[in-house]
C-alpha cells in the first residue's frame, strides 16, 4: 500500500476520533445530547414534568431530555435490565424501598459530594435521605414523600349516624354500624381492604408493637410471628373479615376506581389518591365536598397508628454518559420551585420540612402531611427489594383473610422468609 | 416378507461404517461421497440448531454453576461455585412442590386435552358438511387467538367483580357465587388454568387427529365390521393402533407444552403469582428475576430440561417399542 495514502488515512481517523470524543461535551458553553429520564406512573404530574423540562431547556438549549414513564409492577425487572446494560437511563426514579438494592450492587452515583449544591438538602425528610444512605453514602437526592390516611364518605358516615373513629375498636364498631346501615347493598365495603395491600397492614403490626424484622448483631430476625405482630394481624383479619367486600387475593391498584363506584365508605389511601378519585376523567368529581380524611387510629385513644411512610427518590446511574446535566435535571425538580408544585399540583408530600405546611389550609390533604410525623419504614437492608418481589408479605396476608392458614402459621411462615432472605448474601 | 430382500440388501452399507470394515478397504471417491451425503444434509440443520439453541443452553449451564446477583449482572462477571445451586434447588422444598405440581398438571392437562380432542376429530367424521365446516371454523377461531389476548378474555369472565362465570352461575342457580373468587383457593384456580389451556390445545389436536383418522383405511374398518366387532372395537384395535405414531408426537408435544407452562399463570394472576401456584416455569422466572438470583434460576431451568428429556425419552422409547413389537 501506498504509504502516503496510510498516512492520510490515519490523521482522517485520529480527527474523526477527536471528533467523537468532543462530540459530548462542545466545549463548557453548550452541552448537547439526550438526557433520559424515567419516571414512575403517578408520580409528577405532566405539568410539573413539562414545566421542569421548560427551565432545563432555557438553561441547555441543546439538550434534548427524554421522560419515560414506568409501570410500578414490573419496574425492578425493567431497572435490572436497564442497568446491567451500557447505556442505562441518567436519572431513575426509584421506591425508596429499592434504593438500598441498587446501591449496594453499584448501579447508581454517590452524590454525596454535590449534596449541598441541591437545594434544601440540609432540610430534607429524615427518613427519605435514610432511605438513600447505604453505607454511610447518599446514593440518590429525596424527590417526594407519601402516608397513608383513611379517606371517608361524609355522607355514608351522616346517614348511618357515626363519626370518624378515634380508637381501633371505636374503628371496628363505626365500620359494624356502616354495614348495619347499608344491609340492603350485597357489594357493600364499609372498609375496601383487598388482601395484598401490605402497605396498609403495616400500621396494624406496628401499632400492637410488632415490626417485620429486627436486627442484633449483624442479622435480621423476622418478627412477623412475634405475639405483638399476630395481635395486629388478629385484629386487622377481624376488621377485613366483617368490613370488607374487596378481593381477598388482589391488590390496590383498582381501589380508587372502586371508590368512585359508590359502595364504599372508607378506604386507607395516599394523599395524592384524592386527587384520582375526584378527577373528571378517572373518578367522581361530584365526591369532592363528601370525603372526609382520618388518621389511622391507635388502640391508644389519643393518638394516631405509625403509618409506612412511602415515597421516591432520584438517582442518577452510575454507567450514565451525561451525569452532570442529570444532576442538573434533578437539581430542578427537587428544589424549592417544583416540590412545591408537587405539593399543590401533585398533592404529595414535598422532600423538605421547610415546604410541610403547603398544603396546611387544605384539611384533606393536611391530615396525610400530619400521619407522616408518626411513620415508619421497612428494614433498610439491600436484600429488603427481594422480600417485595417474593411477595412475602402478599401471600401471608392473602393466608390469612382467606382462611388457607391460621394466623400463627402463616405468620411464621413469612417471618422465617423475611429472614432468610435479609440474611442471604447478595 | 416383502421387505425382507430390502434388508439384506442394505445391510452391508448400513453396517459398514460401525464394523470398521469401510475403513479397512480401500474407499473409493464416489463412495466417500455417498457416506459423506447424509452429515452433509444434516449439516445445516445442526449448524442452526447449535446456533440458536445450543450456544443459549450451554450459557445456561454456566450460569447455572454460578452465583450470578444483581451485583454480578451489572459487573458482567459471576463467581464459579460449582454445584452449590443444585444442592440448594435440589434441598429446597418449594421447589419438590413445584415439581409435583407441574407433573400433576402436566397429565391431566395431556389427558384432558387428548381425550377431548380425540371425541372431537371422531365427531368430526360423522356430522355432515355445514356442521362440520361451523365445527371446524370455531376451532380455527380458537386457535387463532393470541395467547396473551386468550387470557385477558378468561380472566375477565372469571373476574371477582364482573366476571361472566360468576353471574351465569349464580343465575342458573348452582349456588351464590357473586364475588366469588376462582383464584383464592389454588385448586380452583387450576382448574380455571387447566380449562383455559385445553380449550387453548384443542384446535391443534383435533384437527391433526382428524387428519390422522381420514388415513385410516376403510377396507380394515370394513373387514374388521364384517369379522362383528363393535364400534368400541374396532375404535380399540383398529383406529389406535394405526394412529399410534401421531399419537405419540401428539402425546409429547402436549407435555412438553404444557410441562414448560407460564404465560397463562403469570398472566391470569397480574405477575404476582403466590407460590401455591408456581409451576416450574413460573419458579425459576421468580428465582432470576423477582429475587435476582440468576444462578439458581438457571439451576431450576436446567433442572427443568433435564426432566423434560428424561420424560420425552422414556416416553418416545416406551411407544416406539410397543409400536414395533406390533408389527
Amino acid at each position: 500500500m501506498n504509504p502516503r495514502h496510510v498516512a492520510r488515512t490515519a490523521a482522517v481517523l485520529a480527527l474523526a476520533l477527536v471528533a467523537v470524543a468532543c462530540g459530548g461535551n462542545t466545549g463548557s458553553s453548550s452541552p448537547s445530547g439526550t438526557l433520559t429520564v424515567w419516571l414512575m406512573n403517578g408520580s409528577a404530574p405532566d405539568s410539573v414534568v413539562s414545566a421542569v423540562n421548560a427551565d432545563f431547556k432555557a438553561k441547555y438549549p441543546n439538550v434534548s431530555v427524554k421522560v419515560q414513564i414506568q409501570q410500578w409492577s414490573d419496574v425492578t425487572t425493567k431497572l435490572d435490565t436497564a442497568f446491567a446494560g451500557s447505556t442505562p437511563p441518567d436519572v431513575v426514579e426509584l421506591g425508596n424501598t429499592l434504593v438500598a438494592k441498587y446501591a449496594a450492587a453499584g448501579a447508581l452515583t454517590n452524590v454525596g459530594p454535590k449534596k449541598s449544591s441541591f437545594e434544601n438538602s440540609s432540610t430534607w425528610l429524615q427518613s427519605l435521605t435514610d432511605s438513600c444512605t447505604v453505607n454511610g453514602k447518599l446514593y440518590c437526592v429525596p424527590y417526594y414523600a407519601g402516608s397513608r390516611a383513611v379517606v371517608y364518605r361524609k355522607d355514608m358516615f351522616q346517614k348511618a349516624g357515626v363519626q370518624p373513629p378515634t380508637t381501633m375498636d371505636d374503628w371496628l364498631q363505626t365500620g359494624q354500624k356502616l354495614m348495619d346501615a347499608n344491609k340492603a347493598d350485597s357489594s357493600f365495603s364499609a372498609l375496601y381492604f383487598p388482601g395484598k395491600y401490605w402497605y396498609a397492614a403495616l400500621p396494624f403490626i406496628w401499632d400492637a408493637g410488632g415490626d417485620i424484622a429486627a436486627q442484633g448483631g449483624g442479622q435480621w430476625k423476622g418478627t412477623l410471628n412475634s405475639t405483638q405482630s399476630q395481635q395486629g394481624l388478629t385484629t386487622l383479619s377481624k376488621m377485613v373479615g366483617s368490613l370488607s367486600r374487596a378481593d381477598k387475593t388482589g391488590d390496590e391498584a383498582r381501589q380508587d376506581q372502586a371508590f368512585v363506584q359508590g359502595h364504599i365508605a372508607m378506604l386507607i389511601a395516599n394523599g395524592w389518591e384524592i386527587g384520582v378519585i375526584t378527577d373528571p376523567k378517572s373518578g367522581d368529581p361530584t365526591l369532592k365536598d363528601k370525603l372526609g380524611v382520618f388518621p389511622i387510629p391507635s388502640h391508644t385513644s389519643g393518638q394516631s397508628a405509625p403509618v409506612f411512610l412511602g415515597g421516591s427518590d432520584l438517582g442518577v446511574a452510575a454507567k450514565g454518559k451525561n451525569q452532570d446535566l442529570a444532576n442538573e435535571w434533578v437539581k430542578l425538580l427537587t428544589g424549592t420551585k417544583f416540590q412545591t408544585q408537587m405539593a399543590t399540583v401533585g398533592q404529595v408530600i414535598p422532600n423538605t420540612t421547610t415546604l410541610l405546611d403547603t398544603n396546611k389550609d387544605q384539611p384533606l390533604l393536611g391530615t396525610f402531611a400530619a400521619a407522616a410525623k408518626n411513620s415508619k419504614f421497612v428494614p433498610n437492608s439491600p436484600n429488603w427489594a427481594n422480600v417485595e418481589s417474593a411477595n412475602v408479605l402478599p401471600d401471608m396476608l392473602v393466608s390469612i383473610f382467606t382462611g388457607k392458614a391460621p394466623i400463627a402459621d402463616a405468620s411464621t411462615s413469612a417471618s422465617n422468609q423475611v429472614t432468610q432472605i435479609l440474611n442471604a448474601k447478595s | 416378507m416383502c421387505a425382507a430382500p430390502l434388508t439384506t440388501d442394505s445391510a452391508p452399507a448400513s453396517l459398514g461404517p460401525r464394523t470398521g470394515a469401510l475403513a479397512r478397504r480401500p474407499v473409493s471417491g464416489h463412495r466417500l461421497r455417498e457416506a459423506a451425503l447424509p452429515y452433509l444434509l444434516i449439516g445445516p440443520t445442526v449448524l442452526v440448531i447449535g446456533v440458536v439453541m445450543g450456544y443459549p443452553m450451554l450459557n445456561l449451564v454456566a450460569l447455572s454453576l454460578q452465583h450470578y446477583g444483581l451485583a454480578e449482572l451489572l459487573a458482567h462477571q459471576g463467581t464459579w461455585v460449582g454445584l452449590q445451586n443444585y444442592q440448594d434447588i435440589l434441598g429446597d422444598a418449594l421447589f419438590w412442590q413445584t415439581v409435583a405440581r407441574t407433573a400433576t398438571f402436566t397429565a391431566v392437562t395431556v389427558a384432558a386435552s387428548m381425550f377431548l380432542a380425540t371425541l372431537l376429530a371422531l365427531l368430526l367424521t360423522r356430522v355432515s358438511s355445514p356442521v362440520k365446516l361451523l365445527l371446524s371454523g370455531g376451532l380455527i377461531f380458537v386457535w387463532a387467538t393470541p395467547v396473551v389476548v386468550a387470557i385477558d378474555v378468561w380472566q375477565w369472565m372469571v373476574d371477582f367483580e364482573f366476571g361472566v362465570a360468576n353471574w351465569l352461575l349464580t343465575n342458573l342457580h348452582v349456588g351464590s357465587y357473586a364475588h366469588h373468587n376462582w383464584f383464592e383457593n389454588p385448586l380452583e384456580g387450576f382448574g380455571v388454568i387447566t380449562a383455559l389451556v385445553v380449550w387453548g390445545a384443542l384446535p391443534f389436536l383435533t384437527i391433526t387427529l382428524y387428519a390422522g383418522l381420514a388415513q385410516v383405511p376403510v377396507e380394515i374398518v370394513e373387514a374388521a365390521e364384517c369379522d362383528g366387532a363393535g364400534a368400541w372395537q374396532v375404535f380399540w384395535q383398529v383406529t389406535v393402533p394405526i394412529m399410534r405414531p401421531l399419537y405419540l408426537i401428539l402425546f409429547s408435544l402436549s407435555t412438553i407444552w404444557n410441562f414448560r407452562l407460564f404465560d397463562q399463570v403469570w398472566i391470569m394472576l397480574n405477575a404476582r403469582p403466590s407460590s401455591g401456584f408456581y409451576m416450574l416455569g413460573v419458579y425459576s422466572y421468580v428465582k432470576s428475576f423477582k429475587v435476582d438470583q440468576f444462578g439458581l434460576g438457571a439451576t431450576i431451568a436446567v433442572v427443568m430440561v433435564l426432566m423434560l428429556m428424561v420424560a420425552t425419552f422414556v416416553y418416545i422409547r416406551g411407544l416406539a417399542r410397543s409400536g414395533e413389537l406390533d408389527r
